[in-house]
């Protein structure tokens, strides 16, 4: 029986209190349509602290997002905007639908998402824009319902940037070549296609290895390293191997190092920087190239806040994150952004990155 | 009052549920009350918890044999991987489903749904299986079969009407998605409580020997509680199609575990023969508003969301301990 009027009682508490606050939602609801409705931000009285910017990941454990969300911390103590990120446990494309879901629920001003699965979020990110708030997407090219995607930077960029890193290993002189995950792979052989192109120009004394402009090594590191072996062997006069996928140059890199050709075969590439510390600290690979999640991060932060506050988005877009300073829009595109966010790894900076 | 306390007597752990809700509930207006009591809140609660309420239903009438059923998620996903290609189909060139095909696609959803429950009900019941690893199998084969369907992307160009309809909101207030829940549970509720399939199916679970020897068809009681589980996930896959309006081979992979911690919340016997369907809906109400509400919290991790979960489950069952009746402590 006590049980039963204990129950009783808080059940009265909760519709009580339900009662006396509902007509301070009520006044907070005509607040946020005033706010969301109108993103110009015209007559606007609240100053940049009051928006509610949310940054979701693909998932919180991922080493990646972990860093990211070391830039969202570090862009709200910096600059006092009210910004966070908020991740699902696992990766998984109807957890992270319903987060986002939970968060136009919840009225936030903008939202700032790396996609998991690009399909299933577009009509969740509908409802966020019919609801008036802000969406940035990170990587998610192909959305429809954003205001904005920011990319690290545009492929031929990055080509440029990894060649820039090989010629300084070689001495920008010898004969290299390039190796990518699978010839049918989009984005890497873009960036070895623009490589080759920059090389041209940018530094003379170097060939490509005519026999094998273009070597596959299917994202194995394993493979990386067979081919890379093959390639040292056939090729004597082979200097360095410029690779795109993750597992390139690690495996190129250990294919160096069995057959003693420290410092006189080179190799750099995209890298993750705790797999490859090792081989960065013992001087095998100079260096790999990668974007930084963390500038990322306040990257969307920011440029959501240039649109709550109804500043232009024009090319170039400087958001005063490095990087990200001059941000063009890819061509045929009036939503896709991309900067210069790549950044080196070398045996200095290597365990700065927690990832 | 009487009639109160009888009905507290006999429902203790529907009550307790109902008591951890109402304390969360107050929790969330201590701490979070602008945020989360507003009716857009509830609306996404509503629209959001029958994907996996449905398919909890299923596995909640597995459960109550003494079985379960593991393959709710692969049966949800086949179905929505098919009604999106025979969207595709149906619309022809014109690329518009008209509404006279909604009809055909809801049959087709079910028969998918009474298919996949058959086979694992054979599997279980014929075969003799034990459940938990013939629809452990039966999931891994849909979703194999899904993966080959798709090549393991996601399937999104297909026409919309269908789904559409079913992800809006009547006069922008009631989620489609809940009505068809509630028609849902309203009629599991009506097997189990208003027709004598509900007392066999306990009596199955309690003991399949006495309930064999009292004359009971057995194997197709089981069958037929499979097959109910499949037409379950079948709708569930049906709201998971509307709501992403898209399907693939590993949507909602974290449900087969959710919708057995949903079920066991819901006060029903993992060893079978004891449950109550308002138990388990009250869970899955419970189980959505909790994560909701530590979605309301920027500093906590999502990581707390299984946290709790896991913890609101033990105290559920510890409160069951400490205050429950000696007979069923035997």
């Amino acid at each position: 029986m006590k049980k039963l009027i204990a129950l009783l009682l808080a059940a009265t508490m909760v519709f009580s209190m339900a009662a006396c606050s509902s007509g301070e939602t009520a006044k907070d609801d005509t607040q946020d349509t005033s706010n969301t409705g109108d993103t110009t931000g015209t007559g606007e009285t609240t100053g940049g602290e009051d928006w509610e910017i949310v940054v979701v990941p693909k998932d919180s454990s991922n080493p990646w997002f972990v860093r990211m969300n070391v830039g969202v911390e570090e862009y709200a103590e910096e600059t006092g905007v009210n910004c966070y990120q908020k991740g699902t446990d696992q990766i998984d494309a109807t957890l992270q639908a319903q987060l986002v879901q939970d968060l136009i629920a919840q009225d936030v001003d903008a939202i700032c998402v790396v996609p998991v699965d690009i399909q299933s979020l577009d009509p969740i990110l509908k409802e966020a824009k019919d609801a008036g708030i802000v969406v940035i997407t990170h990587e998610g090219a192909d959305l429809q319902n954003v205001d904005y995607d920011i990319e690290a930077f545009s492929n031929a960029g990055y080509g440029q940037f990894i060649m820039d890193n090989l010629a300084a290993a070689m001495g920008e002189e010898g004969v290299y070549t390039t190796m990518v995950a699978s010839l049918t792979n989009g984005s890497h052989n873009e960036w070895a296609d623009a490589a080759v192109e920059y090389q041209k120009t940018a530094y003379p004394n170097m060939t490509l290895l005519e026999a094998q402009p273009r070597v596959e090594s299917n994202d194995n590191g394993d493979t990386a390293y067979n081919v890379a072996k093959e390639l040292f062997k056939t090729y004597p006069e082979l200097k360095g191997i410029m690779g795109t996928s993750s597992f390139d140059a690690p495996g190129v890199a250990r294919a160096i190092q069995e057959l003693g050709l420290r410092d006189k075969a080179f190799t750099t590439g995209t890298g993750m920087p705790a797999d490859n510390a090792a081989l960065l600290k013992d001087g095998v690979i100079k260096s790999l190239t990668l974007w930084d999640p963390a500038e990322a991060g306040k990257a969307m932060v920011s440029l959501a806040l240039k649109v709550l506050n109804g500043e232009e988005v024009a090319a170039p877009l400087n958001l005063g994150i490095e990087g990200y300073d001059a941000m063009t829009f890819r061509e045929g595109s009036t939503t896709v952004l991309e900067g210069q966010g790549w950044i080196t790894i070398d045996a200095e900076n290597v365990d700065s990155f927690g990832f | 009052m009487t009639e109160v306390k009888k009905h507290y007597r006999s429902n203790p752990h529907l009550y307790r549920l109902l008591a951890i809700t109402v304390l969360w509930m107050l929790f969330m207006a201590v701490t979070r009350f602008d945020k989360f009591y507003t009716f857009k809140n509830f609306q996404t609660i509503a629209a959001q918890f029958p994907e996996f309420g449905l398919m909890s239903l299923g596995v909640m009438l597995c459960m109550m044999t003494g079985g379960i059923d593991l393959s709710c998620v692969g049966v949800a996903n086949l179905t929505s991987i098919l009604c999106a290609l025979l969207m595709t189909k149906l619309a022809g060139e014109s690329g518009v489903l008209s509404p006279a095909t909604f009809p055909i696609i809801v049959v087709v959803v079910l028969v998918i749904g009474a298919l996949c429950g058959a086979f694992s009900g054979l599997l279980v019941a014929k075969v003799r299986i034990p459940p938990i690893l013939a629809t452990l199998g039966v999931n891994e084969l849909l979703t194999g079969i899904c993966m080959v369907l798709t090549g393991g992307a996601a399937l999104s160009a297909f026409p919309k009407e269908m789904t559409t309809m079913l992800a809006a909101n009547i006069g922008g207030v009631l989620p489609v998605r809940l009505l068809v829940f509630v028609a849902m549970a309203v009629l599991v509720w009506f097997m189990l409580c208003k027709t004598t399939y509900g007392t066999k199916l306990l009596l199955l679970g309690t003991s399949e020997k006495v309930a064999r020897y009292s004359g009971m068809k057995t194997e197709r009681m089981l069958i037929r509680t499979y097959m109910t589980s499949g037409i379950c996930s079948a709708l569930g896959g049906l709201m998971m199609l509307s709501t992403y309006a898209s399907a693939r081979a590993d949507y909602g992979s974290q449900y087969t575990l959710q919708t057995i911690l949903i079920v066991v919340l819901g006060g029903v016997s993992p060893n079978g023969g004891k449950g109550k369907i308002s138990g388990v809906i009250l869970a899955i109400v419970l189980l959505k508003l909790l994560e909701s509400g530590i979605n309301r919290f920027q500093n906590i991790s999502s990581y707390y969301i299984s946290l709790i979960w896991g913890g609101v489950l033990i105290l559920a069952m510890v409160m069951d301990y400490v205050t429950g009746d000696k007979r069923s402590r035997a």
